[in-house]
Formats: C-alpha cells, structure tokens, sequence
C-alpha cells in the first residue's frame, strides 16, 4: 500500500458518504453535507493526482469482475495530471453546487449520481488495464445522463438533450470497446501495458486507431461527433456544464493521448493529419458557431468543441512532426497541448459557472435580453471577464501563453537548421497556422461579444435590470476560477515545466522556466516572459495614470448625460446593439458555411407597393452539421424502426417463434 | 532598458506629429491650406483639459478603455525595434507578443465602443472585431513568412537579419510577406481602403463609431492610442523595409542616428500613405473580406514560396 | 552571375509571376486583371532573360523579346482595345465588374490551396534537381492552375481569356525553368498560335456583345435552347 493506494480509498470513502448524504430528507442540509463530502473526495483526488504526477506508483485492485483478470487502477504521471485537472473542476463545482443548487437539480438523484461522475471523471485516468476503463468510463457517462436530467425532467428540451446525449454516449462507449476490443485480441491481455505491446504499423494498431479517435473524438466533442455538445451542455445544470465541458470532455482527450504517447509513440504520420483535419475542422467549425450564438451557454459549449479542437490539432501537429523526426517542434505541439488542456479547464470552468450566476440572477441566457449586469453583478463580471481573456487567448492569460507555445512549435516545425525537411510538413504547417489564428481572431470577436454584450451597457430587460450579485461562496468559487485563470498567465514556468514531466523523457529538455518564471523553449530559440512585460506595461502605463489624474484633478466633474441619441432623450436600451447583430457581419462574411435560415416578411399599407406597414425579418442559423449529416441518416433509422415494428408486435408467441427459429439455425449451423 | 524608454518618448512625441504631416500633406495635395503639423498637439492639449461628458448607465470600461488602449500603443512603441534592435531583446519583443498586444488595444476599444450603449457604438465595434478577426490569419502568416529566413519570431533578430543580408528584404517571401503585412497594418490602423478615418458619416464609420460616446481625456487617450499605434505600425513597416540607419548597439551615437533614421522613415511613409489615400476609396464593408482574403493568399503563398525556392 | 544571386533573381521572378496570377484572381475589375496580366508577361520575360544570362545563350535574346512584346504589350492590348468610342461607352459595364460563379473569399483561399497542391506534386520530381531554376519549377505549375482556376469561375469572355492566357504563361514557365526555353520556332509558332486565338475570342465576345448585350459565357446556353 503507497500512498496512492490510501489516498484512493480515501476518495472512495468519500464518494460512498457523499451518495449517502445525498440521500437525506432536508433540500438544504442534503445540498450542503453531500456537496461538502464530494468536494472533499476531490480534494483528496488532487492529491492522489500529484502524487502520481511526481512518480508515485501503487493503485488499488479489485478481484471481482472475471477471476483471473482483477479491476486495476495505477495511475501513471500522465494519468495523475488528469485526476488532478478532474479533480480541481470537481472541488470547484461541488462547492459551487452546494452553496447555489435549489429545486430540481438539488433532488436526492442529482445528488446521489454528482459523487458518481466526479469520481467516474477521477478513476478514468487511474484506470490500468481495458476492463476497468470501460467500467469507470460508463460510470462517468451514466452520473452525467442522470445529472442532466436532473432539471426540469418534464421540459422536452431537456429530454430530447439527454436522448442526444445518452445515444452519443453510448455509440462513444462502443466504438472504445471495439477498439480496446482489437487491441486485447492483438495483444492477448487486457493490461494496458500488454496493449502497447502492439506494434504501432499492425493492422490491428491502425484499427484501434480509427476506431478509438472515434469513440474518444466523440467524448471531446470533436467536428462531426460533436452535436451531444451544444444540446446537453445548455440543458444541463450550471454546475453539472461546468463539469462537463471543462473535465469531462478532457477524457476524451487523455484517451487520444493514450492511444498516441501511451501505446504507440510512434505512430505512422497519417495519424497526424487525421487528428490535424479533425481538430482543424472543429476549431473553425466552433469558434463560427460560437460567434454567431447568442445563446451565453450554447456560445461557451460551441467554444468548448473550439478549444478541444486546437488540442487534438496541437496533438496531431506533435505526432506529425515526431513521425518525421523533427522532435523540438514535437515536444514543443505536445507541450501546448498539455497547456491549452489545463488552461481551458481553468477559464472554462469559471464561464460556465459564472453564466450559471447570471442565469440565476436574472433567468435569461439569451445575451440579447442581458446588458448592464457589470454594474449589478461586478464580482460575476471581473470572473467572467477575467475568463473570457483566457477563451480570447489575450495576455496575460493562461490561453494566451498555450496559443503562444501551440504557434511557436507550428512556425518551427518546418524547418531543421534552415532546410525544409519534408513536403507534407511544409505544406501541412501554413495551413494549421492560418487554421490557428482564423480560430483566435474569432475567438476574441466571440468573447467580446459575450462580455460587451451581456455585462456592459444598459440592460436590454426587466430581468436584467432587476439583477443581484451572487452568495459570497458562489463568488469565493468564481474569483478562485479566475485567479487561476491569471496565475497561470503570469507565472507559466513552474507549470509548463510539471506538464513536460508526465510525457515520455526525451534527450534534450522541451521547456525550461525563464526569466521571471517565464517559459523558455529551449529547442525553439524562443522565450516568453509574461511577468516581465507586465512590469514593463505597469511602467509605462503609471505615466497614462499619471496624466489622468492630472487631468481629472483639474477637471473633477463628470456630466452623467444621455447617450447619443441623435440630439434626443429618445435613445431606448433596446436601441442597443444586441448580441445578433453584433454578429451579423460575420454570418454575413461565412454565409455559405453556416447557412443561415432568412425570411423577410413585408406588409404592405393599403394597396400601395411603396409604402410598408411593416418588415418583419427572422434569421437563425442553425448546425449544419446536425441538418446535413445526422437527420438524413435518422430518417433511414426511423424508415426502419417502422419495417422492424412490424415484426415485433408485441405478441409473446411470436416472440418465442423467432427464438425457436434462431435455435434452430444455431443447431444446424453448428452441425455444419 | 534605457533606450527602449528613449524610444517610447522619441514617438509619443512623434505620433501627432506624424498625424499632423498626413493631414497637412492630404490637404495639399487635394488643394487646401491645412491647419498646420501641430494641429494635433492642439487637439490634445485642448482634450485633456476639457471636462468629461459621460452616457449614463455606462461602466468603468468607458474610463479605463480609453487608458488602456493609450498603454497598449506604449508597449508597442517599446517592444517594437524602431530606434535601436537592443532594447528588443530585453523584454519578449516576440512578433505574436506583439499581434496580441495590439489585439489588447482593439479588444479595448471594441468594449468602449458597446458601453456607451448606443446603435452606433456597437455598429462601429461589431465591424472592427470582425475585421480584426479577419486580419489575424494574414497578420500570423506575414510574422511566419518574416520569420523564416531567421528562424525566430523574435522582431529585434529579424531587423538584424535584413541588416546583415539585405537579399532577404528583395527574396520573393520577403516582398510577398512585406505586401500583405502592409495590407494588415492599413487595416489593424482603420485606414484606407478598410476605413475612412475622416468620414463624417456614421453608417460608414468602423473607428470613429466606437469614439462617439467618448469626450474629454476619454477621447484624448483613444486618440492618442490610435496615433501612437499609426505610427509604430509605420516605424515597423519602415525598419522591416529599409532596415539602415537602425542601432544596433547602445552606442550614444548609434542611437541618435537610430532616432534620426526612425523619425526619417515615419514621416516619408506617412506622407506616402496620404497621398496614397487620396487616390484609393473605400471598400464597401462587405468587399473586406475579399481584401483581406487577397492578402491572406500573398501572406500564405509567401510561405509556400519559401519552401518552394529553397 | 554568381549562383546565389541567380537563385536569388530566379525566386524574385517566380514570387512576381506568382503574385501576378494572384492579382489576376484577386481583381474584379476586368480592366485591372488584364494589367496583371501584362505585368506577368513581363515578368516571364525577366525569367528568360535571367535563364539566359545564366546560361549565356545569345539565341533567347529574340524569344525575350517575343514573350516580352507579345504577352507583356500586344496581348493586353488587344483584350482592352475598343473599336469605336460608342461601342467602348456601351461595353463600359463589361470592362467594369466581374461577378463571379463563386464566393470570392472562397476563389481566393482556392488559388491558395491551388499553390499548395501545385507544390505538392512538382516537389518530388524537382527536389533531386540542383538547378535553383528547376526549384521555382512548382510556381509554373500552380500559374497553371490558378489559371484554370480563373477560365472557370469568370462569365466574362475577356476574363475567361484572362485565364487562358495566365494558363498558357505557366506552361511557358514551366518549360523555361525545366528546360531552359524550347527551340525558338517551336516558341514562335506556339505564341502565334496564342495570338491567332485570342485575337479569334475577342471576335467572338464582340460578336456576342453585339447580339446579348454582354458577354456572359453563360448565355451561350440561349443559343442551344
């Protein structure tokens, strides 16, 4: 027993008391307790995490599920870099929950399936061999269907969400099992270690590739496999968003990472492209639909599928260039990886649940009924603004100091000492980094639509104007959100450094803490020093400050006065720019991608052509996606279900008929 | 560190300065008088000690928008090799350091212009993000293509480079890459053919819609800002292109010449830019992508060229 | 001429003929693209001339001249030419805006990916190649292309011929990069031919001008109909 061992079974003592907590009669006693134990399971889990992070082996074995081959759960560092990222999201969002949840969500299922996903999320990284994987994965999945469920059960958005979900979820689940499935018959054991026995150029291995990145692409919420995503992500609670999309799309991407730097670190480079295009295509593809939502929480699950796509291209980017030997620039990829993985947790957690505050407050999650809510709101505000920097990948934020490393290790994979190495990389690294910066210029256009929009401004409803600031704990938890979200901006040394840790050593060392804690890139010749050009801006901007108080020591009065209404009082709030029209130029400028729905409706006075009673115009824009690609193929599904209806019409004998028949087929099949 | 604030002071004194020969020489090649160089100097000295006039309901953001959009021209002007390559080296003066520094100042902007809490604010503040998200693909490729021949990203070591071995200023990638940085910068700065920056006419106005909510030093610092950051962009452009007369050394000497050649530079292309923009007119709004889009190509091509013609 | 500087020169003169195609793309203006494309004629005229240097063949001396009179002067003047100042104040919306079959901001990324694909294809046969000018041989290939790229996403006739000849200069770049320039009569009767077709296609789109109204290629149907 090491201490990992301890530490895990302390978590799973706490994840019992939690479910039993959850169990008691008192809403507010029952909220309170049982988020309390989970969030200390979580706790304990952030130990367990960087004890396996530093190298502590030992793990826990169960010898209950087929005799010979006991449930294993031995993290390695990898793996202990996730539990710790499950379980900060899970400390924070088990804390949040207890101190915000009322009515529906706070019901003893909803309580009792919380500790279940959190320390589904916490075991799926500790996982060893195949068998325990799929257990703790689907324990992930079932905690997480039951929580968003938890909701408004009767609403039939919510039930057609979960439906989306739990399909997806379980075609996810499948495609995993048939690739670990490939995997164990190639290998002969179920041990993940016997797995990456496999060579990497088996057909077996090529297999398990497709088929996995499949099942894992769909948990992350990859372009075409995303569309669970932005249907579940809104439907559910606040907190349970939060969880989801901040740490539980973050399996699928550890089990891409396991398929690639685990089993095969030396995968063929075709890999590569495909885990490119994928994550190209997502980028692009979310970052649109973000831009264009005016949803605040469909805006955050579409930005979500954005930055997992930049991670699986930051991962394809790595396993390209290491196929063809250029190996600063891969480790470099895979470093920005691990970073935008960490830092999206971060900033992603404190969105969602600040949204999860606004949409308490106020009701609305539409941006075009928000506005003002800096003024009401200002703690929710300074946390989301504060995220949104991160989602934005402005300095000095932790998302800029990962987009930073992902462009250094793109710009510099093409060439070794000067010369170009090899075609496809120099074809392929242009590409990806026009991909990249496309992603980022929308990505601050998306995040200053959300703030200027939603926080900013005079409030564009009743509901917004009567708005109310948070619990002190529900601010506690957002102003830690954000905070993390700036430290790891200012200080990314100490953290890109630990991150390196867990991958596979290589000969010369990928980063190196610089300066004021800076990262240094060693094999890049490139150094980002964020605290020093904090201090540096902190110089020059006391001579602005300086000047303005000057001025307004002169110049004290400030006239509160109407806002530019053209000579009049008559500027109403709705008036406003609103979050759709903020967006229009873009929808105009990507109309044939996103493929809006038009409909201008003229009413005309009297008999005149010239004069108009009134214009109505509607446009929405909708998931092409979800139109072109999944509602042909659920037609085909239903034109069946009716064909297969017809056999099975509920009647007992008919039922035993066909088994009779299928014994007999067996019967003479295997007499054969 | 010593020269970097040289160089900051040498062009927050130039930034109006600039600001008044475009106007002076716009005005003369269209015919008219002019108000003299130091019309600008005035404009700000008057600003600053005028009294603010705020909308209600608005936030902090109006106040401190206007500040941070001054400071993020600062860093520019120090992280930015415009008198001397040393003072570069010092702080991180990476090229994608200073994209996303510009991008702090836009972003600031974009937010005081939705806090007024009028249609045209947003108007104006929903174009220029939307621009700006289009200009960052061409910005990013132009600082890839630059980086090439040096292998950093690091803008002090390119201006080195393009001293040592001017061949690379007339390679292919170089002139392909200079084309479409050009573009971005006219489009990162709101000028013609992206935005009129003296329209008068608020349906047509990218920048000038965000200002209209701001007065007093609000006004001053948003237009110092966007000064400032004119003419950084054009020192820049100016080094990147014709990189003699730069310091490379702390050298007193060196650095005087230094300041000599980067004031030189500045106003050479500011007046090109405004004769230039008294031949071009505006793009319609919705033929900016189309620009842009040509110019992401000449960005791109410049780094396909590069592995093409190694 | 010492090899590095005639790498340098042959790169400058692929990076013009390559912008040049571009701008062909780029512009809507019919006016305009056809200035590109006098602009490439002599840029591919530069090429020869620096392949000749190079190789100090005195016989490229009249080819330069050929590409340089032909494609750089005669060529775009014969597309913009008017006949008669009514017909040129009737033709004047000809002249004026192209639209296009497709998105413009799609075209444009297309010539991009063009250039990409153009590269990928040329590279492995030319990498083994030490000539520098052998190097810059993908540039022809993708002038090609994006020339194709013009023929097909123009209903102007003048800019369908644009295309063509934008298209047909990138075979000619392609053949002096490789090959250093084929025999002179074989040149000769190659751009002949050129000429003969355009001056044939310009004809042909007055002709239609006269009967449509304009020259959108795609009227061309009402005459099957």
């Amino acid at each position: 027993m090491t201490a990992v061992s301890w530490a895990m079974l302390l978590q799973f003592a706490f994840a019992g008391l939690a479910a039993a907590l959850a169990l008691l009669p008192a809403e507010r006693i029952r909220s309170v307790l049982s988020g309390a134990a989970s969030a200390v399971m979580s706790a304990v889990g952030v130990v367990t995490g960087v004890l396996a992070m530093n190298g502590v082996t030992g793990g826990l074995q169960f010898a209950v599920a087929v005799p010979a081959v006991p449930l294993t759960f031995a993290p390695d560092r990898l793996g202990g870099l996730f539990i710790v990222l499950a379980s900060v999201i899970g400390l924070l969002v088990a804390v949040y929950g207890a101190a915000s949840v009322r009515g529906a969500s706070a019901s003893r299922t909803a309580w009792f399936a919380l500790p279940l996903f959190l320390m589904g999320m916490q075991l799926v990284p500790a996982a060893a061999d195949a068998v325990s994987f799929l257990l703790v994965w689907e324990a992930m999945a079932l905690g997480s269907t039951v929580l968003l469920l938890a909701e408004h059960a009767g609403s039939s958005r919510v039930s057609s969400a979960a439906v989306w979900y739990a399909v997806m979820s379980q075609l996810s689940f499948l495609f995993i099992l048939a690739g670990f499935g490939v995997l164990s018959a190639a290998a002969g054991g179920t041990d993940f270690s016997a797995l990456s026995a496999v060579a990497p150029a088996s057909p077996p291995a090529l297999l398990a590739f497709v088929l996995l990145v499949l099942g894992f692409g769909s948990k992350a919420g990859l372009v075409p496999l995303h569309v669970w995503l932005p249907r579940a992500h809104p439907e559910a609670p606040s907190h349970v968003s939060a969880a989801m999309s901040a740490a539980m799309v973050k399996m699928g991407i550890y089990g891409i990472l396991l398929v690639v730097v685990r089993f095969f670190p030396g995968g063929p480079d075709w890999w590569g492209i495909v885990l490119l295009v994928l994550g190209g295509g997502s980028a692009v593809y979310g970052i649109l639909q973000a831009s264009v939502s005016s949803d605040l929480k469909v805006l955050l699950a579409y930005s979500t599928t954005e930055n997992v796509g930049l991670i699986v291209l930051a991962i394809g980017a790595s396993v390209l260039l290491t196929a063809h030997g250029i190996t600063a620039a891969a480790g470099a990829a895979m470093l920005a990886a691990l970073l935008l993985v960490v830092s999206h947790a971060v900033f992603k957690v404190t969105l969602f649940l600040a949204a999860g505050s606004v949409l308490h407050a106020t009701g609305e999650r539409n941006l075009d009924h928000l506005g003002g809510l800096g003024r009401r709101m200002p703690w929710t505000a300074a946390a989301f603004g504060i995220a949104a920097l991160g989602a934005a990948a402005l300095p000095i934020s932790s998302g800029f100091v990962s987009e930073w490393v992902l462009l250094q290790s793109l710009v510099h994979g093409t060439r070794v000492g000067g010369a170009a190495v090899s075609v496809i990389v120099s074809i392929a690294m242009p590409i990806v980094v026009a991909v990249v910066a496309l992603t980022a210029g929308l990505a601050v256009l998306t995040f200053v639509k959300a703030y200027g929009i939603g926080f900013l401004a005079r409030p564009r409803s009743a509901a917004a104007a009567g708005a109310h600031e948070s619990s002190r704990v529900v601010r506690a938890v957002l102003i830690a959100g954000a905070a993390g979200v700036v430290l790891l901006g200012l200080v990314p040394g100490p953290l890109a450094t630990a991150l390196v840790s867990v991958l596979p050593a290589s000969g010369t060392p990928i980063v190196e803490s610089a300066g004021l804690l800076g990262v240094n890139l060693p094999g890049l010749g490139a150094v980002l020093d964020p605290l020093v050009l904090v201090i540096l801006t902190a110089v020059l901007a006391s001579f602005v400050i300086i000047a303005t108080l000057r001025s307004a020591w002169r110049n004290p009065q400030r006239i509160d006065a109407f806002a530019w209404g053209g000579g009049g009082e008559r500027a109403q709030p709705r008036m406003q720019y609103t979050a759709t029209s903020f967006a229009e130029p873009v929808v105009r400028v990507f109309d044939d991608v996103l493929q809006p729905a038009r409909d201008v409706e003229v009413t005309h006075a009297g008999e005149s052509r010239y004069l108009v009673n009134r214009v109505r115009f509607s446009q929405s824009v909708t998931d092409i996606v979800e139109s072109r690609l999944y509602r042909p193929v659920l037609t085909v599904i239903d034109r069946f279900g009716v064909v297969v209806r017809r056999i099975q019409n509920g009647s007992i004998h008919l039922y035993l008929l066909y088994s009779f028949a299928a014994v007999i087929v067996v019967l003479v099949v295997a007499t054969l | 560190m010593l020269v970097a604030f040289v160089q900051v002071a040498l062009f927050t004194a130039l930034a109006p300065l600039l600001v008044g020969v475009t106007r002076q020489v716009r005005a003369r090649v269209e015919g008219r008088v002019g108000a003299g160089v130091l019309q600008p100097w005035r404009e700000l000295r008057k600003l600053l000690m005028k009294q603010p006039v705020r909308a209600r309901g608005s936030s902090w953001i109006l106040r401190a928008g206007p500040m941070v959009v001054a400071i993020s021209s600062l860093v520019l002007a120090a992280l930015l090799p415009l008198v001397t390559t040393v003072g570069g080296r010092l702080a991180p003066g990476d090229l994608f350091v200073v994209v996303s520094v510009l991008l702090i100042g836009a972003v600031a902007l974009a937010l005081v212009g939705l806090d007024g809490g009028t249609a045209f604010g947003g108007m104006g503040s929903s174009r220029h993000m939307t621009v700006l998200a289009l200009v960052e693909p061409t910005l990013l490729l132009a600082v890839y293509a630059l980086s090439i021949p040096t292998g950093s990203s690091n803008i002090a070591t390119i201006v080195d480079a393009r001293l040592a071995t001017p061949a690379i200023i007339v390679s292919p990638v170089g002139l392909l890459a200079m084309a479409a940085m050009i573009i971005a910068v006219m489009a990162e700065t709101g000028r013609l053919p992206v935005d009129n920056p003296t329209t008068h006419l608020e349906l047509t106005m990218i920048h000038e819609a965000m200002l209209l909510e701001s007065s007093a030093r609000d006004l001053a610092w948003l237009e110092f800002g966007s000064w400032l950051k004119l003419t950084v962009l054009l020192g820049l452009v100016g080094n990147l292109l014709a990189p003699w007369g730069v310091a490379t050394s702390n050298d007193p000497l060196a650095v005087v010449i230094g300041m000599a050649a980067a004031v030189g530079k500045v106003l050479v292309l500011g007046a090109i830019l405004a004769v230039a923009e008294v031949l071009l007119a505006k793009v319609r709004l919705f033929r900016v992508p189309e620009l842009l889009a040509g110019s992401f190509v000449l960005a791109f091509l410049a780094v396909a060229v590069s592995a093409m013609v190694s | 001429m010492t090899q590095t500087s005639y790498a340098e020169l042959i790169g400058v003169c692929a990076g013009a003929l390559l912008l040049t195609s571009v701008l062909t793309v780029w512009y809507r203006s019919q006016r305009a693209s056809v200035r590109a494309l006098g602009a490439q004629g002599v840029a591919l005229a530069a090429l020869v001339a620096v392949v000749a240097i190079d190789r100090a063949e005195a016989e490229l001396i009249p080819v330069i001249a050929l590409v340089l009179v032909l494609k750089g002067l005669v060529l775009p003047w014969v597309l913009t030419r008017r006949r008669t100042p009514a017909a040129g104040a009737r033709a004047g919306a000809d002249h004026g805006e192209e639209t296009m079959l497709l998105n413009p901001v799609a075209i444009l990324v297309a010539a991009a990916l063009l250039a990409v694909v153009a590269y990928a294809v040329t590279w492995p046969l030319v990498a083994d190649s030490l000539s520098p000018a052998a190097h810059a041989a993908p540039v022809g290939v993708a002038m090609v292309l994006i020339g194709f790229l013009v023929l097909l996403t123009r209903r102007r006739a003048i800019s369908q011929l644009v295309g063509f000849l934008a298209l047909d200069n990138g075979i000619a770049t392609v053949a002096f990069l490789i090959s250093g320039g084929v025999p002179l009569l074989l040149e000769f009767g190659a751009s002949l031919d050129i000429l003969l077709v355009t001056l044939i296609l310009v004809v042909f789109s007055r002709q239609m001008r006269t009967v449509f109204g304009d020259t959108d290629v795609d009227r061309m149907r009402e005459l099957h109909d």
